[in-house]
């Protein structure tokens, strides 16, 4: 008899602990009035989301910029981490234990000395302005070695015989890398791109240190709702963005049964 | 598809070493044309390091490597018309059967349709028709080996290497597959190299062994050869089971030779003229053996004209049906190893048992002289 | 062919690692001993004043306050993650309760921030309902100090505890406990004496996962923390912008990644020592 009781309690208190303050704003997203003394039910907040009013369209455009990073970024950092990868794992080059511990440097460091040392890069050697442009170099700066990490999992599953064998039965290196490595690296670079997706859409540091004066992503436009008003917007958008998510996750989740099934 | 024709390879004075450990160590062999040959040897021989250095993933550190005359060291893998067959088969886990046969056509990017009539020519070779369209997690050991060696072929390449291609399957499987590879060869007409640690496996396929310990060659031959002739007494002891002796020779009387040997008494043995260490002379230290199988066993006393007779008492017996291994301790304090198969019916109680006092005898053509001791 | 592609699948790593990396980090360093400009940047000119700073007691306050709210986070964190990840351990067909401690983090950082800001705010939750009870006449503020930080972090770096507690208990031989209950220990003393001690590797994880992102904390302190939940993170930031300062900023950043990978280094010998440990039990 296994003597689960306190565990238990512990665990879901542990659940509603962090569901709590969901909730909570759920509930104040159909508040009438603004703030949080809840005076009765309404949509209002979710009708002023997509109204045409000028802060709706910066929010909207916020978002746009969010996802524009998301999708260059990740990709970027995809094509760089898996073929640093692919090379880590299966090839000799020189500055091989140079580029292992120096790609894992942004796992390690806090997130705001990666924002603050990218923010000086620009200002002092590139001289760019800081724009969008700085936060895409950033966004694939912290995203890289997660794919990395991703897809060298997926390496470590088959041992390099596959890539003799490819050799043995004539193929160019070209070849080894486009018919054998990368076909069977997939899962890896797949799941290593949705995670830079997911980290870039997220991040909120990094992209506020190198921001510029112009650029603005959905983390940041709600953080400059914070700290002036109490967006009310911004709960309705929250009751949105996780059932988008949860919609989101449960199609791929079916899509990946789907394709899983076909092989 | 037609008989194809395959590489005369030479290796001359190869030598490679892996950091401290020098794993080939000068060696030479020569390799006929459509031979399938085989490198037998204990792990850690170089046997392996030699097939990898013929199939262009190890450069040796000396030495040449001819094909039909043709230095194919400077080549790279994937330049030289030579495959392997893997021990681990190696096939593409996101292709199916057919692709991963059809691979090495693919990549000289042969039209589809020759590349269809070729996959299901070969697909018939290795009896895989039918499984085409399978991924190779889903067949056995036995047939992922099939397409493994299909897909070796199928470029029509000089020479298959094979490297230890049945060690990963189970022992019913291994014989299957071991006499398919036998059929396959004599159909296709090229080398094969085949890389093993089991003899039995080399003795049985192979037109000709070469035995290799610690990084060097120890004997080329064929497997009666090897079997017979063992060159030294490595040879003689890794391939099948026998009992050495050693002595003085103190007779010499044409062909026939009697060693005074370990307090056994005279042990006459025939040695060809040919033999690589004779001829012997008087006062030669020589060891030389005797094989289980050709010492007879009894509990009476043998005839008179019977020659290398010698004492001993049964120390174990182990009966396997069709023949019995005993073990007998000699009066020197020698165990000697011998096989009897039971030719006749076995009445019970009429079975040599343990303990029993037994007459063990040989004929002198039976025995042989290993090597001359310094 | 074989011997150069190597070379060329690792060039735009090497580069971008070197461009993005190596010489911003190096840059930090720099500023850090350069001396302020007129305008704000540097000038070409070597400085400690940087670093001078740091010995001021408003600093070495900023320094303790990081370090107790990162301290107090972990351990409150680890004991809720503890038992919460025993039961899922413990539970056949845990991938719901596996989902459930993920899914709050599906919503995004800030928008989770902001939900404590409507729980503990003056007008938040919390407040609402006393005032609703009668418990209450004037508001109490929740928000704006060390409390809310610590509360906040704890709720953020809760799945990142729980995860690897998982996995480490879920390895764990249970049978043990049962040999214990056998030899007459309780329960309570058989898990104090017997797991803890073997899921030792992933309680040091979970710190790790949790205490050295705290401690560069910067998104957390600033929303809910006013001034006294004021962190390194924070300084920083000011430092770079308000104050205009940025040698003072780079100095702070070096101190930051120095604590850093002091607790890195912990982290690795603990580690180590965790494993010799195994071995030579293993060997006697």
């Amino acid at each position: 008899m296994k003597k689960l009781g306190f565990s238990k309690a512990a665990y879901w208190l542990t659940i509603s602990f962090l569901f709590f303050p969901l909730v909570v704003l759920a509930f104040y997203s159909f508040n009438a009035s603004p703030g949080f003394t809840f005076t009765g039910f309404s949509t209002r907040w979710y009708e002023a989301l997509f109204s045409a009013s000028r802060e709706s369209k910066s929010l909207w455009n916020s978002v746009a910029n969010s996802v524009i990073i998301a999708l260059s970024s990740a990709s970027i950092a995809t094509i760089i981490g898996t073929l640093g990868a692919v090379a880590i794992h299966w090839y000799k080059f020189p500055w091989k234990r140079y580029v292992q511990a120096l790609s894992f440097v942004p796992v390690v460091l806090p997130e705001i000395i990666i924002g603050v040392s990218v923010l000086i890069f620009f200002a002092s050697i590139i001289r760019l302005e800081l724009g969008m442009f700085s936060i895409l170099i950033a966004h694939i700066s912290f995203t890289l070695p997660f794919v990395m990490l991703m897809v060298g999992a997926r390496l470590s599953e088959f041992d390099d015989s596959v890539l003799e064998a490819a050799r043995d039965l004539g193929a160019k290196e070209h070849q080894v890398l486009l018919r054998v490595i990368l076909p069977i690296a997939s899962p890896g670079i797949f799941s290593g791109f949705l995670m830079a997706v997911t980290l870039s859409l997220e991040d909120f540091v990094v992209t506020q240190f190198v921001r510029g004066p112009n650029s603005e992503t959905l983390p940041l436009y709600i953080y400059k709702m914070v700290k002036k008003t109490i967006p009310m917007e911004i709960s309705a958008l929250s009751v949105l963005l996780v059932i988008a998510t949860v919609v989101l996750v449960f199609s791929v989740r079916n899509l990946m049964k789907y394709f899983v099934k076909g092989t | 598809m037609g008989k194809l024709i395959g590489s005369e390879i030479r290796i001359e004075g190869v030598s490679k070493s892996f950091a401290d450990t020098q794993v080939l160590k000068d060696v030479s062999l020569t390799i006929k044309k459509g031979e399938f040959f085989s490198l037998l040897g204990p792990s850690g021989c170089g046997k392996t390091t030699l097939l990898r250095i013929l199939a262009g993933f190890e450069q040796p550190e000396q030495g040449i490597v001819t094909l039909d005359g043709n230095d194919i060291l400077p080549l790279a893998a994937n330049e030289r018309p030579v495959n392997t067959v893997f021990q681990n088969y190696a096939l593409f886990p996101h292709l199916s059967v057919f692709e991963n046969i059809a691979f090495p056509l693919r990549l000289k990017k042969v039209a589809a349709k020759e590349i269809k009539k070729r996959v299901f020519d070969y697909l018939d070779l290795v009896q895989l028709r039918g499984q085409e369209n399978k991924k190779p997690h889903q067949m056995s050991g036995g047939q992922r080996q099939r397409v493994s060696i299909a897909r070796a072929l199928i470029s029509e390449p000089k020479v298959l290497l094979l490297d230890e291609p049945l060690s990963a399957l189970d022992a019913k499987l291994r014989h299957q597959l071991l006499m398919d590879l036998d059929l396959i060869h004599d159909q296709v007409g090229i080398t094969f190299v085949y890389v093993t640690h089991d003899q039995s496996e080399a003795l049985s396929v192979s037109d000709r062994v070469a035995v290799m310990s610690q990084g060097k060659v120890l004997q080329i031959g064929s497997p009666i050869e090897i079997y017979e002739s063992p060159a030294d007494s490595f040879v003689a002891s890794f391939i099948g089971e026998t009992n050495f002796m050693e002595g003085k020779v103190n007779a010499v009387d044409g062909r026939m030779i009697t060693i005074e040997s370990d307090k056994l008494g005279p042990i006459k043995v025939t040695v060809d003229s040919g033999h690589r260490q004779g001829p012997f002379v008087v006062g030669d230290k020589v060891r030389h053996t005797i094989r289980p199988e050709k010492i007879r066993i009894q509990t009476t006393k043998p005839n008179e004209s019977a020659d290398n007779v010698i004492n001993g008492i049964v120390f174990e017996v182990i009966y396997s049906g069709f023949q019995s291994r005993i073990y007998v301790d000699l009066d020197n304090g020698f165990r000697f190893k011998i096989f009897k198969q039971h030719v006749q019916y076995l009445e019970v109680g009429h079975e040599i048992k343990w303990n029993e006092k037994v007459y063990l005898w040989w004929n002198p053509d039976d025995g042989y002289v290993v090597e001359k001791l310094v | 062919m074989k011997k150069q592609a190597g070379v060329w699948y690792s060039l735009p790593l090497f580069a971008w690692v070197t461009l993005f990396f190596l010489i911003p980090i190096g840059m930090v360093l720099l500023y850090s001993v350069l001396s302020r400009g007129n305008f704000g940047g540097v000038k070409a000119e070597l400085s400690l004043d940087g670093f001078a700073a740091l010995g001021n007691p408003a600093f070495l306050k900023t320094v303790g306050i990081t370090l107790l709210i990162a301290l107090v986070s972990t351990v409150l964190t680890i004991l809720v993650a503890l038992p919460a990840s025993y039961y899922i351990a413990r539970t056949k067909n845990n991938l719901t309760l596996l989902v459930l401690v993920i899914i709050p983090f599906w919503v995004n950082f800030l928008i989770r921030v902001f939900a404590w800001m409507a729980v503990l705010g003056r007008e938040g939750f919390v407040n609402d309902l006393l005032r609703w009870t009668g418990l209450t006449q004037e508001p109490i503020q929740f928000l704006f100090n060390i409390g809310a930080v610590i509360i906040v972090h704890v709720y953020t770096y809760l799945p990142f505890a729980i995860l690897p507690l998982y996995a480490t208990i879920e390895k764990f031989d249970f049978g043990l406990l049962e040999a214990a209950r056998d030899l007459g220990a309780d329960h309570l003393t058989s898990l104090k004496k017997i797991l803890l001690p073997n899921i030792r590797g992933g309680i040091i994880t979970a710190i790790l996962f949790t205490f050295i992102p705290i401690l560069g904390s910067y998104a957390i302190s600033d929303l809910v923390g006013g001034k006294d939940g004021y962190m390194l993170g924070n300084s920083i930031a000011y430092y770079i912008g308000k104050a205009n300062n940025w040698p003072r900023a780079s100095a702070i950043a070096v101190v930051l990644t120095l604590i850093t990978s002091l607790g890195l280094m912990v982290y690795f010998l603990l580690n180590r020592s965790q494993q010799k440990t195994l071995v030579e039990e293993e060997v006697k």
